[in-house]
């Protein structure tokens, strides 16, 4: 009988012959410092966490063999006073909440009063602090969770905490932890992570002895990016402004940073959250940002970005996890509306055509030694760095507009090139005509309007068992774009109307290529699809030779767009050559 | 091989085969021109593997022989030639065409003749006579209904039906159905139905230009290919294989709206529309309204943020009021085509097919889908 043996199976995990009893202390106080300490990344997070709740302005972070052994961070904050120093250690002590009230509106970072106790019910904690107005700092040495030694001892303004031999006496979570270079990766992470949200704090990483990472600590986060994520990468970055400072104080407030569609990373580990100054790991915000990105960014690519959310510290629960890095919002869906749209403002108005040169560096790892001319590029680049003409202040276009466009001519039957009032654009005519082509025929269906060609004899269409399930789950959004498909015995449609757009082009292909694109993958916008993939079999094609006419046709219809350099795969429309990059190409300057 | 011809001939019969010439060939020979001697003759070829053609001009034949050369090279050299003879030589076992005219010379390197791909010659098979004019006029008002796209190769060519002394044609590429009768002087006694390519049609309306003498269409007993021998010229074109539609189900036999236009009324309002319907799908609206006997057609079209426009004509209505709507282009192309004055249009309602034919003319008719658009 299977309960039986669940109940044989369970005995031979514990034993049920043990009396239920209370835990001692120092067992209790492992089990809910494991919660607290996960690894020694969680130490210097906590400890971060005391040392700018403290006001400090400088703080340095050293750590030797991964953080295991040995952890010190080294604050300028207001130090502890020396009566209050001994009570730091207890559990559940605290400064920073005194009521339950206040557990409702917590605007530090820390609150529980729980990360000094844990850490030192795991390890050996030495501390020396002096808070202001005190002549002598004080010292403190904890030894599985008992004082062992205080002392009077000359030291700067602040607070140093020495955290060695993380989990010694902890053996089955020493050995859950990764290799060295994990653990000083988490901890970097962490160290960064908190210099791109504190970035008038400057941090300092000292790796086993080796300065890692330094940040500018001058209250600009672009220049903290360029620390954390290289300064031209940085420069690229486009600025989530706030609106006019005059919106409702109770609602979600964006601002941060957000690399513009040319400018991606393989994975999402490049994203970084912030709650009120907090940096949280949520499963919705990314989302949100990425729903931002949508159509701008290829399949496989994900932006990269710093968010910070500032909101009402009573609409946000950060007392999820004793970690606190989980969070959950009062109003969910508030904040994923604020963050999509604040960012896709952002990219709508300020995305950049990109470059020759953002498109060599989007390409993943180039090899060290690549051609002479992108060689010269990447030397004209360092000290266009330098110049001020080649960077001109961030200026926000008009949202959508393209320069004025004069077609030059084509090349490979593919590309369009124009001339503008700063130097060449290489324009995809397959990719432009396809961005024009779906905000028709999206426009179309918003009003209800698809222009629609009846077929004088219907067409037979054969379908895969998954296409004809595709083609009946979403056979109401076929027909708000035209087409008129009716079953025909077993896995045959007729096809009697098809989108104008679609005259002249195999119909059975489109239809069947159709249902495929839209089939792939979890589409949350099926009828976004369709018009996408309509777009894409109706546009012309790259190797089509275009008259002048129709090439300044074409970008004539572009111009009139709502996002005119992104094709609705999210690949680029153009790219553009400027007037400066060809000076330097050519020597001329 | 040795042999003049004067630079006029030669230059026009390139003209004339050119056009078979493979553009981009698998086969690189087929970029070649064959040159043979023939009688007192010269005669050139070219082929693209789905037409050949072949154009005799008058020589004086010194020495027999053959050689096909470069068509492009040699076209491009003989029209850049003054008028006046023109002296071919061959030396023996070379494959280098020696060109000689009044104080120009050339060598052009050429390829084996026996190498070139055979010119189907078709000596049996199913013969009508049928005269020129009405054989371009026949071209004219079909071929463009045919369909350009490939994925039913049938309709990529024109449905040709001998029965008696009737030819018909009929081409439709899904959206349209143009058919044209023509009468031949002499009944045939088999009935018989082949598809030919549009595109070799087109061809031959190009090579029918300048033809006035009647020409003979063979259809080889295999049915698989079909030859035109004009004088001077001949074209053989492959057929296409397959079932043809049955395309008399898709004519309507009825209306509820029949309005007779003056053509080129009708043409121009249809023009002026397609401006403005340009930028969209290419929709022209048409309002048929009937009044006391008579009445008039709207035509118009609107492009979202643009513009419109709204052109009346005079017609003469019977049945009642009708609105439908169709893309300019497939309008225009019919209307270009007849050579009446008047034309009728027939409706039943603004989802089910239009046809339009001319009046006084049951020899052809077009029938063409309209689109649905919101009124």
């Amino acid at each position: 009988m299977i309960t039986a043996r669940y109940g044989i199976g369970k005995r031979k995990w514990y034993n049920t012959n043990m009396p239920i009893k209370v835990l001692p202390t120092d067992v209790a106080s492992k089990i809910a410092a494991g919660e607290v300490v996960e690894r020694p990344a969680s130490v210097v997070k906590e400890l971060l966490d005391n040392s700018l709740d403290a006001g400090a302005t400088n703080i340095a972070v050293e750590v030797q063999g991964g953080g295991v052994r040995l952890i010190r961070v080294v604050d300028n904050g207001v130090g502890i006073p020396p009566e209050e120093v001994d009570i730091a250690f207890e559990r559940f002590a605290t400064s920073k909440v005194e009521t339950t009230d206040d557990l409702e509106s917590i605007s530090s970072l820390g609150f529980r009063g729980e990360a000094l106790p844990s850490i030192a019910a795991v390890a050996e904690v030495t501390m020396v602090t002096r808070s202001k107005g005190e002549l002598g700092g004080t010292f403190l040495n904890i030894k599985d969770s008992a004082v062992v030694e205080k002392a009077k001892r000359g030291c700067p303004l602040g607070t140093t905490v020495t955290v060695r031999n993380l989990f010694r006496s902890f053996p089955a979570r020493l050995k859950f932890l990764k290799s060295t270079a994990t653990e000083n990766g988490h901890i970097s992470q962490i160290v960064t992570q908190y210099s791109l949200a504190f970035p008038e704090v400057r941090f300092v990483l000292i790796v086993d002895g080796r300065t890692t990472f330094r940040s500018p600590g001058k209250d600009s986060l672009r220049e903290a990016l360029g620390v954390v994520y290289g300064a031209e990468n940085a420069k690229s970055l486009l600025a989530v402004e706030a609106g006019d400072g005059n919106e409702d104080p109770l609602l979600p407030h964006i601002t941060g940073f957000v690399s513009p569609p040319s400018f991606t990373r393989a994975t999402r580990g490049y994203m970084s959250f912030f709650v009120n100054r907090r940096w949280v790991q949520n499963r919705m915000l990314p989302y949100a940002l990425e729903e931002a990105y949508r159509g701008l960014l290829v399949t496989g690519r994900h932006p990269v970005a710093v968010i910070n959310i500032a909101l009402p510290p009573q609409d946000v629960d950060v007392n999820v996890h004793p970690a606190k890095s989980e969070v959950r919002f009062r109003h969910e869906r508030d904040v994923f509306t604020a963050v999509q749209m604040a960012v896709r403002d952002t990219l709508v108005a300020q995305a950049p055509i990109p470059t020759l040169e953002t498109l060599y560096q989007s390409q993943p790892a180039p090899a060290p030694s690549t051609g002479p001319l992108i060689t010269s590029d990447a030397g004209a680049q360092a000290t266009s760095a330098m110049s001020p003409v080649a960077t001109p202040p961030p200026v926000a276009p008009a949202v959508g507009l393209l320069p004025i466009l004069r077609v030059v001519g084509q090349v490979a039957s593919t590309y369009i090139i124009a001339e503008g009032p700063d130097g060449m654009y290489l324009i995809d005519q397959h990719a432009a005509h396809e961005r024009v082509l779906f905000e028709r025929i999206r426009d179309q269906r918003q009003r209800r309007a698809v222009e629609v060609q009846g077929m004088l004899q219907p067409v037979p269409v054969e379908l895969t068992v998954r296409q004809q399930e595709l083609l009946e789950m979403h056979g109401e959004a076929l027909a708000e774009y035209g087409f008129d498909i009716e079953h025909f015995g077993e896995r045959t449609c007729l096809v009697r109307s098809v989108p104008a757009m679609l005259r002249g082009q195999n119909v059975a292909q489109s239809l069947t290529e159709l249902l495929d694109f839209v089939g792939e993958g979890a589409k949350s916008d099926w009828r976004e699809g369709i018009a996408v993939s309509l777009a894409c079999h109706s546009a012309v094609l790259a190797g089509q030779v275009l008259s002048h006419d129709e090439m300044q046709d074409l970008i004539r219809q572009l111009e009139r767009t709502s996002n005119p350099k992104h094709c609705p795969h999210g690949r680029p429309t153009m790219i553009h050559l400027s007037a400066a990059q060809l000076e330097k190409g050519f020597g001329r300057r | 091989m040795k042999v003049s011809c004067s630079q006029e001939d030669l230059s026009k019969g390139l003209a004339v085969v050119g056009r078979a010439v493979a553009t981009r060939a698998v086969l690189p020979i087929t970029n070649n021109v064959l040159l043979a001697t023939e009688g007192s003759q010269l005669k050139l070829a070219a082929t693209n593997l789905e037409i050949a053609t072949s154009c005799w001009i008058a020589a004086n034949v010194e020495k027999e022989g053959t050689l096909t050369v470069p068509a492009r090279l040699l076209t491009d050299f003989v029209n850049s030639l003054p008028s006046g003879q023109i002296e071919m030589t061959l030396p023996a076992r070379s494959k280098s065409l020696e060109l000689k005219c009044a104080r120009y010379d050339a060598r052009i390197s050429g390829l084996d003749a026996a190498d070139f791909p055979a010119i189907p010659t078709i000596e049996d098979g199913i013969k009508v006579t049928v005269k020129p004019d009405a054989l371009r006029l026949a071209i004219n008002q079909v071929v463009f209904a045919a369909a350009s796209e490939e994925s039913r190769p049938v309709l990529t060519g024109v449905y040709t039906d001998f029965d008696g002394d009737q030819l018909t044609f009929a081409a439709a590429d899904g959206f349209r159905l143009a058919v044209h009768t023509m009468s031949l002087d002499a009944a045939i006694k088999e009935k018989m139905a082949v598809i030919i390519p549009a595109r070799s049609l087109n061809e031959l309306g190009r090579l029918l230009g300048d033809q006035e003498e009647p020409l003979e269409v063979t259809v080889n007993s295999q049915r698989s290919q079909v030859l035109f021998k004009m004088s001077g010229v001949e074209m053989v074109s492959q057929l296409i294989q397959g079932t043809f539609p049955n395309y008399d189900q898709l004519i309507p036999q009825s209306y509820s709206t029949r309005a007779v236009i003056k053509l080129s009324d009708f043409l121009v309002a249809t023009r002026s529309a397609s401006i403005f319907a340009r930028d969209g799908s290419g929709i022209v609206r048409l309002q048929i309204m009937p009044k006391d006997g008579s009445g008039k057609i709207d035509i118009s079209a609107r492009a979202e943020e643009i513009g419109d426009n709204l052109g009346e004509i005079d017609a003469t209505v019977e049945g009642e009021e009708a609105k439908i709507a169709f893309n300019s282009k497939y309008l225009l192309d019919v209307l270009q085509v007849i050579t009446e004055k008047e034309v009728a249009l027939e409706t039943t309602s603004s989802s089910s097919p239009g046809l339009i034919r001319p009046v006084g003319n049951d020899k052809y008719l077009h029938v063409v889908m309209p689109m649905f658009v919101q009124w």
